[in-house]
């Protein structure tokens, strides 16, 4: 028998279902031969995840690219903000194939690492406490709790981001720490935010966290054949499961739950978040490109294949 | 031998390696490397057995070696430093001498007046100190000698400031409740919260008690009476920077000025601008940051130390085991959780406050969690009457408060060593003796906060 | 549970070697407190940013945890040299003489052994930083350096142990009362009066 540990962390949730599902698959094709072990916390702290995948500690593991980018930058394209992703099925899309792209495998293998799934999370939309924003001037000097790209594409916006550890956002918008926070809306549940934001941005799109799901390469090297096929034929179904579970369980709570708080929907004309991307996109994008050219990375290759993809 | 270590179970190998770690630590090995090495030991085994020794023992260097920077850099982790330091700069800005000053005068003509003003200065102080111990010391110089001027019973003066100390670790800042928020993954601000109103509940029945066996024992200590409404007004302004502070500090967090890292960094400025002005110079400032030093990095020792032996145990799936097998016991939860807090009385008999939470929380917190009917469970259907985000905070403060009983009961109560230490003309046993009846008023604040979790939980649900 | 305890000195190379050794390690030590005062600083800082001029500190977590790895680490050969790292020592308390000093030898041998795996381990953290790579989630700062801490301040520590061992052997073959550089236990009320003392800030 052949059991394999997962290092998850937090709890289980939308974002961890499809590794649910995966288990749930693999072990139901291997009449139980082949099990996957799933522990939330356990195992690692989530920031360390890929250092375990890289000695062996456990073979499956998730890890978010913004929380080291230099641990992954390959990856870090698709947490570039204004990519024009906007549904979960396009994010799935985009993240295979840069996933697939040899220069990205070859950064993971540095880690002993293969990517085997993305964990696609929707855009990271903008709640927050005080006036709503009516435009795009109305950013400037709000300050927002966003990481990353996002970060980096709404000082260009004029607001101020504010750094923080995501447990502390709650009581920092209470208290008028920050007037703002982006996340996904299951985080935006979790977190709490929801639970005192006067508004909720819906179109504005800034962008999202990429997760992806890693395997340790001998690990899968080692399976038995018709065990790797199991595994590896299971992806798919374990993703649909996940955008199943997130359109049709948290995104179907996340609608009445802005109604039920009495949250504004705040949705940016056309013509003010083309300004927006215009003016934010481009310098970003193109500090991105310079910054891994310098790390001999295929950057502009890499940037074209997600445009490339979302055609 | 080899055969059977080779073919054990995780769950074996989790309990025979615990088993280890406890003889370690009874042996005297310092807890963090006891922790550690056990953990380390552990890991060896449980690779060695998946993979052979010769690639499990460097996975297994490899695993623990990732685990002190880890865990060490945890944001939250960053406000224990800041409450220590603010404990010793208090001391040198003379905030207690004032404190306890006002408090003479305002409630020493109550019976036993001057155990009272005790109790209440240390709850004052409790708001700007972090640590129990460190507050005991301070007021058994400040208090002890005005109680044995006026003809207290010594061992009752001893007590009252043994048992006074406990309360800065419930009252925020305290660094225990910081520890014990990292370790379960709660909101360290909600915890800190939460323990205000038990902190002050258990200072109530502290001075009820005081009260009590001033009019029950005649003889205890006489009430300070005839203060002048004059003289009354005119030392508030001494004990006013300790609320000044605390006011800062609440201001900081409830009213919208920083998250409790930077109100607690903000307090310590202000502390140490007054220590400044009231003459502290380089060398006490020096003393008092190489202190704080030492005692954040015994903490965080232990801290990572004992994380290593809990990754371990992550491996091993130890606590879900644990929890399991709790959960599943055919009898009244309630009962469940006695024998628990039993067990921690025990335990705390022997072991530091951190120690013990450090050593026992990773197992028996899931397992609490587990009887109160698990980790999505409404407050309605629950065993104890409290969800389960509500379990977590009301089991910190039960938690902690067991822990600070374990300070002022024999054989090793490190608050009524510091004050038998400090007072050469008072036995230890003189103090445990002292402290006794403040053991009883603890278990009587533990039975409230059991029975009625809204204490714990009202003040957190406002936010 | 020990705090702090008495560590008596003498003329010999090894009393003498032990002094400059813990002049050093108090060095680090007050290194690791003005890095609490900087804390301090920094988060008053990014409150008086913030709502002054609304620009906080950039990046302030990521320094934060920058600044952890210094004061969590650099301290902890000080500490055994106090004697300051919490055990319990209901069962040493009662040994006396050679079989004390045997026990204490023992002790220090296993946090020794445990010490230099950790020293490995937590070098290879650090290399794998370096070598492939990590930065800081908000403003990409290198983590290596903080990792590199760890293995450092061990190495200290493993030091410090060794001249223990040292110290614990000499005091075997003498069969000594009161031997010098290590820590003695002391009774509970000594010990207590210590602790008191600490906060006159007499440290030194
Ligand atoms: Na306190
Ligand atoms: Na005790």
């Amino acid at each position: 028998d052949t059991q394999w540990n997962v290092s998850l962390w937090g709890k289980r949730r939308a974002f961890t279902e499809h590794v649910e599902k995966l288990a749930e698959l693999v072990s139901a094709k291997t009449n139980g031969e082949f099990t996957l072990n799933i522990s939330y916390g356990g195992l690692s702290k989530n920031k360390e995840n890929l250092d375990g995948i890289s000695f062996g500690a456990f073979e499956m593991a998730q890890f978010c690219a913004g929380y080291h980018p230099d641990k992954n930058p390959s990856i870090t394209v698709l947490e570039l903000p204004f990519m024009g992703v906007s549904t979960l099925e396009q994010e799935i899309a985009v993240s295979k194939a840069v996933y697939n792209h040899p220069a990205v495998v070859k950064d993971l293998a540095r880690w002993n690492a293969k990517l085997l799934m993305p964990s696609p999370l929707p855009q990271y939309n903008i709640a927050g406490v005080g006036d709503a924003p009516q435009s795009l001037a109305d950013f400037k000097g709000l300050r927002i709790r966003a990481t990353g790209g996002i970060g980096e594409a709404l000082t260009i916006a004029g607001a101020v981001p504010t750094s923080m550890s995501a447990t502390e956002v709650r009581q920092a918008l209470d208290s008028g720490v920050i007037n703002a926070a982006s996340f996904a809306p299951h985080a935006h549940m979790s977190f709490g935010t929801v639970e005192s934001a006067d508004w909720w941005t819906t179109n504005l799109n800034p962008g999202t966290v990429n997760c992806p799901v890693v395997v340790n390469v001998d690990s899968l090297a080692d399976l038995k054949p018709a065990h790797r096929d199991a595994l590896l034929g299971s992806v798919d179904e374990a993703l649909n499961h996940y955008v199943d579970y997130y359109n049709n369980q948290t995104m179907a709570a996340w609608g009445p739950k802005l109604d039920e708080k009495g949250i504004e929907r705040v949705t940016l004309t056309e013509a003010e978040l083309k300004t927006f991307k215009d003016k934010a996109a481009g310098p970003v994008h193109q500090a991105w490109i310079d910054s891994m050219n310098k790390k001999k990375l295929p950057a502009q290759e890499l940037y074209d294949l997600v445009l490339d993809t979302l055609k | 031998m080899i055969e059977f270590m080779m073919n054990a179970e995780p769950l074996q190998i989790g309990v025979i390696v615990s088993v280890v770690m406890l003889v370690f630590v009874l042996l005297g090995v310092r807890v963090a490397f006891a922790t550690a090495g056990a953990g380390f030991i552990g890991l060896v085994w449980i690779f060695s057995a998946k993979m052979g020794f010769e690639r499990g023992f460097m996975v297994a260097v490899k695993m623990a070696g990732t685990v002190p920077h880890s865990k060490a850099t945890t944001l939250s982790l960053s406000l224990i430093p800041t409450f220590i330091l603010i404990g010793y700069l208090a001391y040198h800005a003379g905030l207690t001498k004032a404190l306890f000053e006002a408090a003479k005068r305002w409630v020493g003509w109550l019976p036993g007046g001057l155990g009272v003003a005790t109790v209440f200065s240390t709850a004052g102080f409790a708001a700007v100190s972090g640590a129990s111990v460190a507050t005991s010391a301070v007021f058994a110089r400040i208090a002890i000698p005005e109680m044995l001027k006026l003809g207290y019973d010594k061992r009752f003066a001893a007590g009252v400031v043994a048992a006074g100390g406990t309360l800065a670790s419930l009252i925020p800042p305290s660094a225990i409740l910081v520890i014990y928020a990292i370790i379960v993954e709660q909101d360290v601000g909600t915890l800190l919260m939460a323990g205000f109103i038990p902190g002050i509940v258990s200072a109530l029945i502290y001075a009820g008690l005081v009260v009590f066996l001033a009019v029950w024992k005649k003889d205890l200590g006489p009430p300070v009476k005839g203060f002048t409404w004059k003289q009354r007004l005119e030392v508030l302004p001494g004990s006013f920077p300790i609320f000044f502070v605390v006011f800062i500090i609440m201001i900081c967090i409830y009213g919208g000025v920083g998250t409790p890292t930077e109100a607690g960094a903000l307090g310590a400025l202000v502390i140490l601008a007054m220590a400044l002005y009231k003459g502290m110079r380089w060398p006490s400032l020096k003393g008092a940051l190489m202190e704080s030093a030492k005692l954040t990095v015994m903490i965080f020792t232990i801290i990572w130390g004992v994380l290593i032996y809990v990754r371990f145990l992550g491996f091993a799936d130890l606590p879900n085991a644990f929890s399991d097998w709790i959960a599943g016991i055919d009898q009244n939860p309630f009962i469940t959780l006695l024998f628990i807090l039993m067990a921690y009385a025990v335990l705390g008999m022997f072991m530091d406050a951190i120690g013990m939470l450090l050593l026992t929380l990773p197992v028996v917190f899931p397992a609490v969690i587990a009887l109160n009917g698990g980790e999505m469970v409404t407050a309605a259907d629950s065993a104890f009457g409290v969800s389960a985000a509500g379990c977590a905070i009301w089991f910190g403060i039960i938690v902690v408060k067991m822990a600070e009983l374990c300070l002022i009961t024999p054989p090793i109560g490190l608050n009524c060593f510091v004050v038998a230490g400090v007072r050469k003309d008072i036995s230890v046993q003189d103090v445990f003796r002292g402290a006794t009846p403040f053991f009883v008023a603890d278990v009587i604040t533990i039975a409230v906060l059991i029975m009625f979790p809204s204490i714990v939980l009202w003040l957190p649900s406002l936010i | 549970m020990s705090g702090s305890a008495t560590v008596l000195e003498d003329s010999s190379t090894l009393s003498k070697a032990d002094r400059w050794l813990f002049k050093l390690e108090s060095l680090f030590t007050l290194f690791g407190g003005i890095t609490i005062l900087f804390l301090v600083a920094l988060a008053v800082m990014n409150i008086l940013g913030r709502w002054l001029f609304n620009i906080p500190v950039s990046g302030y977590v990521d320094w934060v945890e920058q600044a952890m790895a210094i004061f969590a680490f650099v301290g902890i050969a000080y500490c055994q040299r106090l004697g300051g790292h919490i055990r319990m020592d209901i069962l040493l308390s009662v040994m006396k003489g050679r079989l004390l000093w045997i026990a204490e030898w023992v002790s220090v041998l296993f946090m020794l052994l445990i010490t230099s795996v950790l020293i490995y381990g937590s070098y290879l953290h650090f290399y794998r930083a370096f070598s492939n790579g990590d930065s800081s989630m908000d403003i990409g700062l290198p983590i290596w350096p903080a990792k590199l801490i760890v293995p450092v301040a061990l190495t200290f520590l493993a030091i410090r142990l060794v001249f223990q061992l040292w110290a614990y052997s000499v005091a075997i073959i003498r069969a000594s009362e009161s031997p010098v550089a290590v820590p003695l236990i002391e009774d509970a009320a000594t010990q207590a009066a210590r602790e008191a003392e600490s906060l006159d800030g007499g440290a030194s």
